[in-house]
């Protein structure tokens, strides 16, 4: 019998799930990987690997991922539609589910225009709605783009991703019943600050009747400090960080910004647990995995079901 | 101090041209103006090409904006050191945008001069009121004086053997008089040569 | 129309540099629209070809002239009786026409003076922003006439993407973001609804089929 996905298992259960993110290495070193992976063993549910994330070259997330499984961890394989023609993208959905790993997030990709290839050509010959609808087709029915069958397919829980800061406003939930109505199984936000905001949005969401069709994790990420909240207020398109939170980072002193990022992290996760439809939350610290443990015991979500 | 001393406008002029005539010339200016400024009927301005004796050549306009940069660029290659324009303030122009116009081809043509290397000053555009304004003649006596420092353009070469002469007195040399004419119909030649382009 | 920029000037005396007798060609149709190869732009380059061959006594023979058309033979053959007197051309039209130039007279290296860029419209005077991808198969009804593939920097069919904020593209600033500009165009219509749909995978054969593109009328031909 084929391994179910341990991440899809949770949320059945109707446990509040935890993932985390783990950007592969400028590197082709494995041991980069492993050692990310032991930061977040036993502390999370599944493991996000991006792809090429900004644009910039970095280890392949099938090679990542395949590491994280050897290590007993659940990995979630991120694919943009940026980097492949729909051959390659239909070709690696078949080869990550024959190597174990049994969750995709589908997404578009940052610009190439923002990384260290900008000379290169963006594919998008697929946009991430019309992957998800492929993968669940091949998932589902066996079939590729075209109609052709497949002798067998892949064994895969779909997600994509929901951004409910960017405009415009009102579209935003008319885009997740699309993506829904695709086949995504799990959503994953952009990071949330602003809980007033993220919490009409969820009522729309609800007043859809989207919150019974697919798993909302929330999105969150610890500040490292008031200048890197103000920098990603400023710079990072699709984020909503009130002043109020860029105001308690700079009222603290520099040595202890760090600990106040984990307690305002800590603090927004408890708020999710609390607003019906949100089924888990999605840890994305950015190059501070071993930051992820100490957020996860705070918030009471230890241990996890093994 | 001549010049700073004089009290009419008309003596400026002609002590600017003194000056000038003074010293021997081999710089060659095309002058495109709005046709409106004073002293610029068609008796003054023969005149004044006869008294500068080749090295002014005008090219009265309707408006500035009449100016295309080809008009500057062809005096550049066939006899002018410098191609410049005078038009009426922003402000000022009758046909509300013709100066701007003329304003924006005179940088372009400034452009492409620096990617072929020639100093961008040899094009320009001077601003003149055409109600409260001096007239043609001190306005080309002061360029005239103002970039004769630039020198004879490259595009002739040091020796400038290849362009239409002047810079002689008329009536001192029969052989450069007759020259000069046909330098002067060269440049007329080439104005109309322009407008029958940009007959489409 | 088709848009263009000339190239710098030191790149285009790079390219004529091995050639004596030149005839810079401009073209009337598109490139004059965009003030990049008419007849004003071709009499300012040949001009400037001469001046700068001059100061670097370099020997040559630039002359111009600027055909209706650089893409239809009937207007090409016009330079038939001249051709002959060139060791090139540097020709201003767009990259089709250079080469329509060049397939006409093939003994005679033609030199693109333009780089050509793409398929768009004259917003303003002086402002020219692309429009059409040329995908063979327009779909622009389906989006309020705001094409997704040509004016979404990720030609997505079933945007926006996460990024879009205050109806600008992340990409770029001074980049509209093409599907606000679907999302208002479709909601004053009062066609909202159509994006509701799942627009499925482009058949991009159409655009990159098998090789160049061919139309093909038998009852245009002679």
């Amino acid at each position: 019998m084929k391994e179910m996905s341990r991440l899809k298992t949770v949320l059945e259960k109707g446990t509040f799930a935890v993932t985390a993110e783990c950007g592969p290495p400028k590197s082709a070193d494995p041991e980069t990987v492993l050692r990310k992976g032991d930061l977040l063993k036993g502390k999370v549910d599944a493991v996000n690997v991006t792809d090429n994330q900004t644009a910039i070259v970095r280890m392949s997330s099938m090679a990542a991922c395949t590491l994280l499984k050897s290590a007993g961890m659940e990995p979630v394989l991120q694919v943009v539609v940026r980097d492949r023609n729909r051959i390659a993208l239909q070709s690696d959905i078949l080869g990550a589910s024959a190597l174990g790993i049994r969750n995709v997030l589908c997404l578009s990709g940052d610009h190439q225009s923002f990384g260290n290839q900008p000379q290169t050509m963006g594919v998008f010959d697929l946009d991430s709605i019309q992957f998800v609808q492929a993968v669940r087709t091949m998932r589902d029915q066996g079939l590729i783009i075209g109609g052709e069958k497949l002798n067998s397919g892949p064994e895969l829980f779909i997600g994509a991703a929901a951004n409910p800061f960017a405009d415009p406003l009102p579209f935003r939930v008319v885009r997740l019943a699309k993506k829904v109505a695709a086949g995504a199984e799990f959503i994953q936000t952009q990071c949330i600050y602003n809980l007033e905001r993220f919490e009409a949005w969820m009522q729309m969401v609800r007043d859809r009747g989207l919150a019974d069709k697919v798993a909302i994790l929330g999105g969150v990420t610890p500040l490292k400090s008031a200048r890197m909240a103000k920098y990603m207020k400023e710079k990072v398109s699709g984020m909503d960080i009130p002043d109020r939170i860029i105001q308690r980072m700079e009222k603290v002193p520099p040595e202890k910004q760090r600990e106040e990022g984990i307690s305002i992290c800590v603090e927004t996760i408890e708020r999710l647990k609390k607003i019906p439809g949100v089924k888990g939350v999605h840890i994305m610290a950015i190059e501070w995995e071993d930051a992820v443990g100490e957020i996860v015991e705070r918030a009471g979500l230890l241990p996890r079901p093994s | 101090m001549l010049l700073l001393l004089c009290p009419s406008r008309e003596n400026l002029g002609g002590k600017v041209r003194a000056e000038i005539m003074k010293k021997k010339r081999k710089f060659t200016l095309a002058l495109f103006h709005c046709q409106n400024i004073a002293g610029s009927s068609e008796r003054e301005r023969q005149d004044m090409e006869r008294e500068y004796d080749g090295s002014l050549r005008l090219f009265p306009l309707p408006c500035s904006g009449r100016l295309e940069p080809l008009h500057l660029m062809k005096a550049l290659e066939e006899f002018a050191d410098a191609a410049y324009v005078i038009a009426c303030p922003v402000s000022g122009c009758r046909y509300h945008e013709g100066s701007a116009r003329a304003r924006k081809r005179v940088g372009r043509t400034a452009e492409i001069l620096a990617e072929i290397g020639l100093e961008k000053d040899r094009v320009g555009i001077v601003e003149a009121d055409r109600v409260d304004a001096e007239s043609l003649a001190v306005l080309a006596g002061e360029l005239l004086a103002k970039l004769d420092r630039l020198g004879p353009s490259p595009v002739f070469g040091r020796d400038s053997k290849e362009r239409p002469d002047r810079g002689e007195k008329t009536g001192s040399n029969p052989r450069s008089a007759a020259r000069n004419r046909r330098g002067l119909k060269a440049g007329q030649d080439m104005v109309a040569e322009m407008y029958r382009l940009e007959q489409r | 129309m088709i848009t263009g920029e000339q190239k710098p000037i030191e790149e285009i005396r790079g390219m004529v540099e091995p050639y004596k007798r030149i005839l810079v060609l401009g073209c009337n149709s598109c490139v004059a629209e965009c003030a990049a190869g008419g007849e004003k732009e071709t009499g300012m380059l040949a001009s400037a070809l001469r001046m700068a061959a001059k100061m670097a006594g370099k020997e040559s023979v630039i002359q111009e002239r600027t055909l209706d058309r650089q893409c239809v033979k009937e207007f090409i053959i016009r330079i038939d009786d001249i051709v002959d007197q060139y060791d090139a051309i540097l020709s201003l039209a767009c990259g089709a026409g250079v080469q329509a130039v060049g397939d006409m007279y093939p003994e005679v290296p033609v030199i693109p003076a333009l780089n050509t860029e793409f398929l768009g419209e004259t917003k303003e005077q002086g402002y020219w922003v692309e429009n059409c991808l040329g995908c063979g198969d327009c779909m622009l009804h389906q989006f309020g006439g705001v094409c997704p593939l040509a004016r979404c920097s990720k030609q997505l069919m079933n945007g926006p993407c996460g990024g879009s904020k205050g109806g600008v593209c992340e990409v770029r600033p001074d980049l509209p973001c093409a599907w606000q500009e679907i999302i208002d165009r479709l909601e004053h219509f009062g066609e909202l609804e159509r994006l509701e749909k799942i627009v499925p995978p482009k058949n991009w054969s159409k655009k990159n089929s098998s090789g160049p593109r061919r139309i093909v009328r038998e009852d245009q031909k002679r």
